[in-house]
C-alpha cells in the first residue's frame, strides 16, 4: 500500500515535470532526503530512481531552460575543485579503496548536484520551492518523529524512524541538526511564503512543524542538537524587536515541553559537562587528537573512510560517593576504526589541509556574503518588491551557523542535505547580481542624454 | 500508523506545493506577470476576453 503510494506520487511528480522541468530538480531533491527506495521493499528498491531522477533533472536542464544570463559564483567553483580533489584521493591515496569508493560514490553526487543546482535557480519561485520541498520532504521523517516523542518514545540509535537502517538524513545526530536547521526556514514561511501565502492554516502546520523540529533532538537523544537549538535562539535574539518577550515565550515554550522530555533524556544531556565520565565524548577527544597527528603524517589527506585506521585507548574516569568516602574509578577500553564524530576532523583525515580548508572557505564566505545580503537589502535600503531578501538572507545564514556548529560534532562534511542549503545561498546570491547589473544597464543612448554628460560633437562642426 | 499519518500528511503538501508550482509562469522568468497561466495544464492558449457566458467578452 505504501509502495503504491510512494509509486503515485513519484508519477504525479513525472507528469507535471514534463509540463515544467523545473519539477524534475525538485523531484531529486525529495528522493534525495526521503529516500523512498529505502521505504519500500519490492518494486522502488530495484529501480536506480534516485540515479534516474539525477539524470533527468539535469537533462531537462540543459534541453529545455533558459541559459542566457546563467552566472556561475566562486563558491561552485571551488566546490568543482573540491570534487576533483576529493576524487583524486580516492583514487591514488585511499588506504581502503572500497570503502572510500563507496563513499566518493554518493558524496560526489552531492558535490556535482550542489554544484549544478544554483546555476537553475533563476527566479525568486524556483528558491523558494527548493526550500519548501526541502522543508517538507524532512517533515516526513519529523512529523513521525515529533509526534513519537511527545507520545514518550526516545532512545539513541533504536529510535525507529520507519527505517532499519540509521544513515545518511535518518542518523539520528544528522536528523537532528536538519531539524533544528530547518526552523529559520520553515519561518521564514510564516511570513513570506508564496506557494502557500501565510495565512492561518500555513502558520498552524508551521508551528507545529517546529515542535517537531524541537522535539527531534529530545527524540533521538542526540546531544547534538541541543547544543544546536541553543544557537538558534541566540542568533534569533539578534533580529528580535521584542528581545525581552522572545526570551518570555523561549522559557514558557521550555516549561511547556517539559512533560515530554524523557528521563533518559535528562540523563543523558547532562553528560554534556562531565565528558570525563562519558565513553562517547572521550572518544570523540581521543580520535580528533589521533585526527590531527594523522594529518601531520599525512597533509593530503588519507582519502575517504581514513579513519579506520585509528586504534585508540580511552581512560574514562568515575567517580562514586560522596565526601570522603569518595571513590574514583579509571576504566581504560581500546577501540578501533571509529568515526570522526566531526565534519572538520572529517575533512581533516580524508581531504588533508586543503580540503579542509577549501572546505572552510566555502562555508565562511556563504556565511559573509548572506551577512551582505542581509544588510544590503535591510529596511528602508531594499528596493521595492525585495523586502523579503534580508529576512530570507537571515534565515538562511541561521540555518548554516547551526549547521557549522552541528558539525563540530557530527561528521556530516558531504551530507546532501546541508550541501542543498549551500547550493540555495549561492542561487540567491547570484540571482540578485544578475538582478543588480541588470538595473544598472541602461541604453547608450539615455546615458547620453543625461544632463551633465559630455556631448561629442562631430570635428568638422567645432 | 504514526509514520504513515507523517508520509500522507508531508506528501499531500508537497502535491499541492508541485500542482501550485506548475500553474505559476514567474517559476520559469521573473519577467512575467505573476497570477494564473496564459496556458492551461496541457499548454494549450487560454481563451482571450474571457470564457463563454462571460459578460465582459
Amino acid at each position: 500500500m505504501r509502495e503504491l503510494g510512494f509509486m503515485g506520487f513519484l508519477g504525479a511528480l513525472l507528469v507535471l515535470g514534463l509540463k515544467r522541468p523545473f519539477l524534475f530538480i525538485l523531484a531529486y531533491i525529495y528522493i534525495d532526503i526521503v529516500s523512498p527506495q529505502r521505504l519500500t521493499y519490492i518494486l522502488l528498491p530495484s529501480i536506480p530512481v534516485s540515479m534516474l531522477m539525477f539524470m533527468l533533472a539535469i537533462g531537462a536542464w540543459l534541453v529545455a531552460d533558459r541559459k542566457d544570463d546563467m552566472r556561475v559564483g566562486a563558491r561552485q567553483i571551488m566546490m568543482l575543485v573540491l570534487l576533483v580533489y576529493c576524487g583524486l584521493t580516492t583514487y591514488y591515496i585511499a588506504e581502503f579503496q572500497v570503502e572510500a569508493y563507496e563513499k566518493w560514490d554518493w558524496a560526489s553526487k552531492a558535490l556535482i548536484f550542489a554544484i549544478f543546482l544554483p546555476l537553475a535557480l533563476r527566479t525568486k519561485l524556483r528558491i523558494e520551492a527548493v526550500m519548501l520541498f526541502m522543508t517538507l520532504s524532512l517533515a516526513a521523517i519529523i512529523i513521525g518523529a515529533g509526534i513519537k516523542t511527545a507520545l514518550g518514545g526516545s532512545g539513541y540509535g533504536s529510535f525507529a524512524m520507519m527505517v532499519d537502517n540509521n544513515s545518511g538524513i535518518y542518523e539520528d545526530s544528522t536528523l537532528s541538526t536538519a531539524a533544528v536547521m530547518m526552523i529559520p526556514i520553515i519561518l521564514y514561511f510564516t511570513k513570506w511564503g508564496s506557494i502557500f501565502p501565510p495565512d492561518w492554516r500555513v502558520k498552524l502546520f508551521s508551528y507545529a512543524l517546529i515542535g517537531a523540529c524541537l522535539l527531534t533532538p529530545i527524540g533521538t537523544q542526540a546531544r547534538t542538537g541541543l547544543v544546536c537549538a541553543a544557537l538558534l535562539f541566540v542568533l534569533m535574539l539578534r533580529d528580535s524587536k521584542r528581545k525581552s518577550l522572545f526570551i518570555g515565550g523561549a522559557a514558557l515554550a521550555g516549561v511547556l515541553a517539559l512533560p515530554f522530555v524523557p528521563s533518559a533524556f535528562s540523563e543523558r544531556m547532562e553528560t554534556i559537562g562531565g565528558y570525563q565520565a562519558d565513553s562517547s565524548a572521550s572518544t570523540r577527544l581521543a580520535v580528533w587528537r589521533w585526527t590531527f597527528e594523522f594529518a601531520q603524517e599525512h597533509p593530503l589527506g588519507g582519502g575517504f573512510d581514513s579513519y579506520r585506521a585509528n586504534r585508540i585507548s580511552v581512560a574514562t574516569t568515575t567517580v562514586s560517593g560522596s565526601g570522603p568516602s569518595q571513590t574514583m574509578s579509571t576504566r581504560v577500553h581500546t577501540d578501533q576504526s571509529r568515526a570522526f564524530h566531526s565534519s572538520y576532523f572529517e575533512m581533516l583525515g580524508e581531504q588533508g589541509w586543503f580540503g579542509l580548508a577549501l572546505w572552510l572557505a566555502i562555508h565562511g564566505i556563504g556565511i559573509l556574503r548572506m551577512e551582505w545580503l542581509r544588510r544590503h537589502y535591510r529596511g528602508e535600503r531594499a528596493p521595492e518588491g525585495f523586502q523579503w531578501v534580508s529576512p530570507l538572507a537571515t534565515a538562511l545564514q541561521n540555518a548554516h551557523l547551526v549547521y557549522l556548529l552541528g558539525s563540530l560534532f557530527v561528521g556530516i562534511a558531504y551530507q546532501p542535505y546541508f550541501w542543498i542549503l549551500v547550493a540555495v545561498q549561492i542561487g540567491l546570491d547570484t540571482y540578485l547580481a544578475r538582478l543588480r547589473k541588470a538595473a544598472a544597464w541602461k541604453p547608450l543612448a539615455d546615458q547620453v542624454s543625461e544632463p551633465g554628460t559630455p556631448k561629442l560633437v562631430p570635428t568638422g562642426q567645432a | 500508523m504514526i509514520d504513515t499519518f507523517s508520509l500522507a500528511l508531508s506528501h499531500a503538501l508537497l502535491l499541492i506545493a508541485a500542482w501550485r508550482l506548475v500553474a505559476r509562469p514567474d517559476l520559469d522568468s521573473d519577467g512575467v506577470r505573476p497570477g494564473p497561466p496564459d496556458t492551461d495544464i496541457l499548454g494549450r492558449p487560454r481563451a482571450r476576453g474571457g470564457a463563454r457566458g462571460d459578460p465582459d467578452a
